[in-house]
Formats: structure tokens, C-alpha cells, sequence
């Protein structure tokens, strides 16, 4: 019989794990070679010997579950980068409208400037400080002749204009005054009384209608108040009432208990050392 | 070995993988109570050292976190997660060789109240003494483990510690369920060369307890 099992149909034999046939097979070749039953004996053996390796106790550490890889919106690199740049961009461009840059070339030259431009005085060719002087000096004596005389002018017209106003006025005045008769004053006064009196009495009327108002709405008020003090007191007492007879229950069942307990336990004796 | 509840709400913890898969925080919260000490304990198997079993540990959950969604099968999360882990072990494993550096676990501390052992216990209502000479064999046994080459302990500690099928192995490893099966037994024809070199048998563990 030339049958030689393997290592791999030995370990299955060690561990019970190889089918009917080949355990026949294998039993009969051990019955022949009983050194290799012997050997897998010694490998039992060993198991058992290394099954006494204990295990070591371990507590496993809580578990943390690292969620950084979410991350928001507003954190995202791209978001900030963006933000970043458009912060930029927002601050040139206010700072262009507050400094108002100006970038000029003319003539090979390269002008950079802030602000408003600063506007040059023309300066007409051919004229000199002196004849500048002279004729700002002619022109202003020109002007001053002519205010002055324009000045005078008005002053008397003005006074002319007043006079005449005045003593125009005064006349219709006098005139209106002495036209006035007695009746007319009469009526006028006798007018203004009656207006006086209705006013008065609207108003006494008005004041009387507010303050019946007033006086109905405060008697309904108190009447109110009554009432609702009435109920809350009400529910106070029955709240009262509720709870001394929850509390009497409660006496009559304790008293039920220990008089129980008294009548289940007779000979119980209490000791107290 | 009994099923703890443990083990039995690893079972049955489909649908909670189902709503962690589409990212209900509180499942993902549960998975992690429920798998952090298998994963770790896996780790520290294979490293024999707690900071590097804590950091694997941590950075398998994280992953599992971060890659949850794409998980195809629910029924395939347990060798998934193991795949996790088993790549970043692989990861520590080729930093430690490049960096060379030791855990202060490495030194031994000496016996007695200084040892670092009792500050790992947990069981404080077990006698004292038994329980230091359960961490001595544990570390004793750890040792041995150590011997081995790192695909052969992969494999011995998916199957014997974390009780994982060989397909599920195969899956997590991604090689065949022979080549599983092959690694298991060269791994325990290792291990008892090992016990035997350091005469460690089941008599003695029986005498020592």
C-alpha cells in the first residue's frame, strides 16, 4: 500500500474535520505506521499544553469618530480662496473711488496721479505783472464809481417808496375808522358773545358725554374684578377641600397598612441589638 | 472552551455589522467593545508586546471604520477584520526589524510585588500565588510561540487562540485552506520540538499549577 497522507489530511484528522472515507483510509495507514499516530498524539498534546496561554484583559478605549472630513461651506478652501480674492478686488476698487487715480501719457511721459487735477491759471501771453496790476486797479475803481452811484440811487427811491406807503395806509385807516357806526360795533360785540356762548356749551356737552363714558366703563371694570376674585377664590377653597381629603386617604391607608402588618405578623419580635 | 456571552453575541452580531456597514455610529461603537479584545489578544500573541498589540489594535479599528462601507459579505467581517490586523502586524513587524527597538515589557522586571505581572492581573479574587504562576506559564508559553516563524504563527494562533476556521484563516490570509493546514502542522511539529527543548510538558504544567 503505497497511500502516504498529507500534512494538510493529518491537521484535518488532529481537528475531526476530515470526512468518513479518508478517516477509514487514515486509520487503517496509522495501523501500519503507528509512529505517525503517535506524532499527531504529541501534536494533541501540544495543544493542550499552549491552551493554557491565558488571554490578557483589555479594555477597549471609547470610540471618537473623527467627522473633520466634513467640513462646511463656509470652511472649504476654494470658498476662501474666492473670498479672498474678492476682498481684494472690493478693496482696489474703493480705494480707486476714494483716491480717484489718474494714469496719463503724453509726450514719452507717464503720469500717475491721485485726486482732482489741479487747474493751471491761463496765462495770456504778453502781459506783464505791472499792466495786470493796472488794469485790476482801473477796473475796481470803475466798479466802485459805479456801485456808488447805483447805491444812492436806491437809498432814495427806497425812502421815496416808504413815504408814500405810509401816509397811503394811515389815510384808509382813518377813513375806515370814521366811517364805523355805533350799530356796527354793536353788532359785531353782540356776535362775538353768541359765538362765545355756543362754544361754551358745546363744550360742557362734549365733557358731560366723556365722563359718563368714562364712569360706565369703570363700573363695568370693577364688576369684572369682582367676579373673577370671586372664582379664584372659589378654586381656592375647593383646592383645599381636595387636598384634605387626598391627605385623609392617604391617613386611612397608611393606618390600613400598619394595621395589616400588625395583623400578618403577630409574634414578630423587634430586636435592637 | 465554553461560549461566554461574549462569544455568543460575536455570533449573533450580524445585523449590528449590517447597520455599522451603513454608518450607524452606535453599531460601529458596539463592534469595537464586542472584537477589541480578540484583535488585541491576536496581537499580542504574535508581538508578545502590549504597546505593539494596542497599536495594532487601534489602527485595525480605525481601518475597520474607515472601510467598513465596502465590506462586501456580512458573513465575512470576522476574516476581513483579521486580515486588518494580520496586515498591520506584518507592518509592525517590518518597522520593529528596520527600527530595532524594545518594549520596556522586554526587561524583566524581577519577581515578586515589583513584578509587572501583577499590575496585569485582572482575576484578584484567584489565590495570589496560583495566579502569578498561571502568568508565568502564559508567558512561558508565549515564549515558545515566539520561536516560531511568523506565518506559522499566524496560523497556530487564528486556530488555537481565536478559534477560527481554516477556511476563515484561508480567507484572512488569502492562501489556500491546504497551505493553512500545512502551516498548522509544521507550526505544531515546531511547537513541541520547542517544549521539549525547554521540557515543558503536561505533567509539569500539572505539577506547577
Amino acid at each position: 500500500m503505497n497511500y502516504k497522507p498529507d500534512e494538510s489530511t493529518l491537521i484535518a484528522f488532529l481537528y475531526g474535520e476530515l470526512n468518513e472515507k479518508e478517516t477509514k483510509k487514515l486509520e487503517a495507514y496509522f495501523q501500519q505506521h503507528p509512529e505517525e499516530l503517535a506524532k499527531l498524539r504529541g501534536m494533541d498534546e501540544v495543544r493542550e499544553v499552549m491552551s493554557h496561554a491565558q488571554d490578557k484583559e483589555v479594555i477597549a478605549p471609547p470610540v471618537f469618530v473623527d467627522e473633520t472630513g466634513i467640513k462646511p461651506l463656509w470652511q472649504s478652501s476654494y470658498l476662501r480662496v474666492s473670498m479672498g480674492m474678492a476682498a481684494s478686488i472690493l478693496f482696489l476698487l474703493v480705494a480707486g473711488k476714494l483716491l480717484g487715480p489718474e494714469i496719463n501719457y503724453s509726450n514719452g511721459e507717464l503720469r500717475i496721479s491721485f485726486g482732482k487735477k489741479a487747474e493751471q491759471p491761463m496765462q495770456p501771453a504778453g502781459l506783464t505783472e505791472e499792466k495786470v496790476n493796472e488794469l485790476i486797479s482801473s477796473s475796481l475803481a470803475k466798479n466802485n464809481e459805479s456801485l456808488a452811484s447805483t447805491r444812492t440811487e436806491d437809498q432814495k427811491k427806497l425812502m421815496q417808496t416808504l413815504v408814500d406807503f405810509n401816509s397811503k395806509k394811515m389815510n384808509e385807516l382813518t377813513k375806515t375808522a370814521s366811517q364805523a357806526s355805533q350799530e356796527q360795533v354793536r353788532s359785531f360785540v353782540s356776535n362775538l358773545q353768541e359765538q362765545n356762548l355756543k362754544l361754551m356749551k358745546d363744550y360742557f356737552q362734549l365733557s358731560t358725554a366723556d365722563q359718563k363714558k368714562y364712569m360706565e366703563s369703570l363700573l363695568v371694570d370693577f364688576s369684572s374684578y369682582l367676579q373673577e376674585q370671586r372664582k379664584q377664590d372659589l378654586q381656592y377653597v375647593q383646592t383645599r377641600v381636595n387636598s384634605l381629603e387626598k391627605n385623609n386617604n392617604q391617613f386611612k391607608q397608611e393606618t390600613e397598612q400598619i394595621l395589616t402588618s400588625l395583623i400578618s405578623n403577630p409574634g414578630k419580635k423587634k430586636n435592637n441589638y | 472552551m465554553a461560549e461566554t456571552l461574549l462569544d455568543i453575541a460575536m455570533m449573533h452580531s450580524d445585523s449590528l455589522i449590517a447597520r455599522a456597514r451603513e454608518g450607524d455610529k452606535n453599531a460601529q461603537g458596539k463592534l469595537v467593545q464586542l472584537w477589541y479584545k480578540r484583535i488585541y489578544n491576536f496581537s499580542y500573541k504574535f508581538f508578545f508586546d502590549h504597546d505593539l498589540a494596542m497599536e495594532v489594535s487601534q489602527k485595525t479599528f480605525i481601518s475597520m471604520h474607515k472601510n467598513l462601507a465596502g465590506l462586501q459579505e456580512v458573513a465575512r467581517f470576522k476574516s476581513w477584520l483579521y486580515t486588518i490586523a494580520v496586515n498591520y502586524c506584518r507592518e509592525e513587524t517590518r518597522k520593529k526589524k528596520a527600527s530595532r527597538s524594545f518594549s520596556l515589557h522586554d526587561l524583566n522586571p524581577g519577581e515578586g510585588e515589583e513584578s509587572y505581572r501583577w499590575e496585569e492581573s485582572h482575576h484578584r479574587n484567584e489565590n495570589p500565588e496560583r495566579q502569578l504562576r498561571h502568568s508565568e506559564l502564559s508567558d512561558l508559553l508565549q515564549s515558545c510561540l515566539m520561536e516560531l516563524s511568523h506565518e506559522q504563527r499566524e496560523v497556530v494562533i487564528m486556530k488555537e487562540y481565536e478559534g477560527l476556521k481554516f477556511r476563515e484563516i484561508a480567507e484572512a490570509l488569502n492562501i489556500s485552506e491546504n497551505t493553512v493546514k500545512s502551516r498548522m502542522y509544521y507550526g505544531l511539529d515546531g511547537l513541541k520540538k520547542i517544549l521539549e527543548q525547554k521540557k515543558i510538558t503536561k505533567e509539569t504544567i500539572g505539577y506547577e499549577l
